[in-house]
């Protein structure tokens, strides 16, 4: 049985989920990269009229929220101590 | 499917919200501030910077996705079988594993499983490739045939053939990096055993013509291998239109773990080689030992993402390119680009600044970790050969500097880049007495220092 589409709350759920997410990694090149490929990738999914592609797409999505709260979580666990100098003040 | 008012301006603006302190910061774009500066503080080597450096020298090695990273950790932590082990779970649930890494990295390049072979990196590819064909037909086949701007082990390996018998041409490069494709194929001599041309360079970014040469080297019935590391997931790869017999594939430089690569070896023609390491025949006897099976995985993790981002990250890439040489040539004049700008990996940027001594350009850059164009061949200051074949002059091969972008770097890293570097660049030519004579119209070459 095909999966039904993803309703409006679920695909904005899953993104601020995923934006959620992004925001606790301690890396500074993971955190902005998560955060951008999450909103493009929303973006050009927006127009997804076919009912097996959305649903794929937003399983795909859930996926790789799994990948990315597992990750956040490794990641802090290994953070260096001194932080990207992009985190810094500007000198 | 519309989404809420709320996160479409978050959508427009593109960037993200910040690091990971309290919630009452989550919308606000500025950094955090460092109030533990002092304790923060880096000093390596005598140096002291006050936080990691931006990274941007992504051909010599990439940031581990952490994608591929979630794919490699349960075969370190519980799945930590020996793939070759025909009487266990662990030995089975380990080889499915590689093969199904196996299958990633083949369909990303568009060969079978089978041709498949992995190994402890491009330099031991590029080992096996050269020195093993060679070695097998050694018979009938006594010529190679490569260009001066292949990665060193190439070149080493091809040196190591001459002092065995064997025939190497060393093909020049035209100014902009490029092999010439018909003097290519007037140096190939019925004895021609194998050609080796890299893919894309990893000194300059430029792409040669794998589709001519391929073509050529099917017409004449030579081997062509290519170096693919650095193109591998960047440029579309397709081992049968480009006619490519053998490809050295690499997984750190596409954000894959170190210590894992993999060998293209054609079956239809089969192309054969003897293999440079005996042992128990693993990998049908191409290269004996255990294949890795957490960095296989994470390899074919890699490929599979690759596969699926290649577009933007590619399209990501030329806009941060554009984006980088934009800022640095409308701040500093004199700014010379190495190797051809339309057939080029927009990741890879190597720029020569004028009148600027190189080794001080870099100490001065301890805030952006880039690479030099001497750096990356020997630990000595002697210019980079790839250089030097492209003719640039010794002094401007000194001042180049190489610019990796790669899937993580971001705007505001190009645009601190570029302000860190067109600062020092000036700083350096404000003290250049060579620069203040450029500027007055004196010629430097035609200058006669006298000597003391």
């Amino acid at each position: 049985m095909a999966a039904a589409a993803p309703t409006r709350a679920e695909v904005m759920s899953l993104f601020r989920s995923l934006l959620r997410t992004a925001r606790q990694f301690s890396d500074y090149n993971i955190r902005e990269y998560t955060c951008r490929r999450a909103a493009d990738a929303f973006r050009e999914n927006r127009a997804l009229g076919d009912v097996p592609a959305a649903a794929a797409a937003f399983a795909y999505g859930k996926k790789q929220l799994e990948v990315a709260k597992r990750q956040a979580v490794v990641y802090s666990l290994y953070a260096p101590k001194a932080k990207s100098i992009m985190e810094m003040k500007m000198q | 499917m519309a989404l809420s008012r709320r996160l479409l301006p978050l959508l427009r603006r593109g960037g993200c919200l910040s690091a990971s302190a309290s919630p009452a910061r989550a919308l606000s774009m500025a950094a955090v501030p460092a109030d533990a500066d002092q304790e923060e503080a880096v000093t390596v080597k005598g140096v002291r910077i006050s936080g990691r450096p931006l990274y941007m020298d992504m051909q010599a090695t990439t940031p581990v996705d952490p994608r591929v990273l979630d794919a490699m950790l349960p075969f370190y932590l519980s799945r930590y079988g020996n793939p070759h082990s025909r009487t266990h779970l662990y030995g089975w649930e380990s080889d499915a594993a590689v093969e199904e890494a196996r299958a990633r990295v083949a369909s990303l390049v568009g060969a079978d499983p089978r041709e498949i072979f992995f190994t402890s990196g491009a330099t031991e590819c590029n080992n096996i490739a050269v020195k093993g064909v060679m070695r097998f037909y050694r018979d009938r086949r006594r010529h190679v045939i490569t260009t001066q701007t292949e990665h060193k082990c190439v070149l080493d390996s091809c040196r190591y053939l001459q002092q065995e018998g064997f025939e190497v041409t060393y093909l020049p490069v035209r100014p902009d990096g490029l092999v010439d494709v018909a003097q290519l194929a007037d140096a190939i001599r019925p004895d021609t055993g194998l050609v080796s041309v890299m893919a894309v360079n990893n000194e300059i970014g430029v792409v040669q013509p794998l589709e001519e040469i391929g073509r050529i080297c099917r017409e004449k019935g030579v081997p062509f291998h290519t170096d693919a590391a650095q193109a591998l997931g960047k440029i579309p790869i397709d081992v049968n239109q480009m006619g490519i017999g053998l490809m050295s594939l690499s997984a750190h430089k596409i954000y894959g773990p170190k210590g894992v690569g993999a060998l293209y070896l054609r079956r239809r023609p089969r192309i054969r080689v003897e293999p440079q390491m005996s042992g128990g025949g693993q990998e049908r006897g191409i290269r004996s030992g255990t294949v890795p099976t957490p960095l296989v995985v994470g390899f074919g993790a890699a490929c599979e993402i690759a596969a699926k981002e290649m577009d933007y990250d590619h399209r990501r890439a030329t806009t941060l390119q554009k984006r980088l040489l934009d800022g640095i040539r409308g701040q500093v004049d004199d700014v010379v680009i190495n190797g051809s700008m339309e057939h080029r990996y927009p990741g890879n940027l190597n720029l020569s600044f004028a009148y600027v001594e190189g080794e001080s350009l870099l100490m001065g850059l301890k805030e952006v970790a880039v690479s030099s164009g001497s750096a990356c061949t020997s630990a000595s200051l002697e210019p980079s050969y790839v250089l030097r074949a492209l003719g640039v002059e010794e002094d401007m091969a000194h001042t180049s500097i190489r610019f990796g972008i790669g899937r993580f770097t971001t705007e505001e890293e190009v645009d601190r880049a570029t302000e860190l570097t067109v600062h020092q660049v000036k700083k350096l030519r404000d003290m250049s007495p060579l620069y203040e004579m450029a500027k007055a119209g004196i010629d430097i070459k035609s200058i006669q220092w006298a000597q003391h």
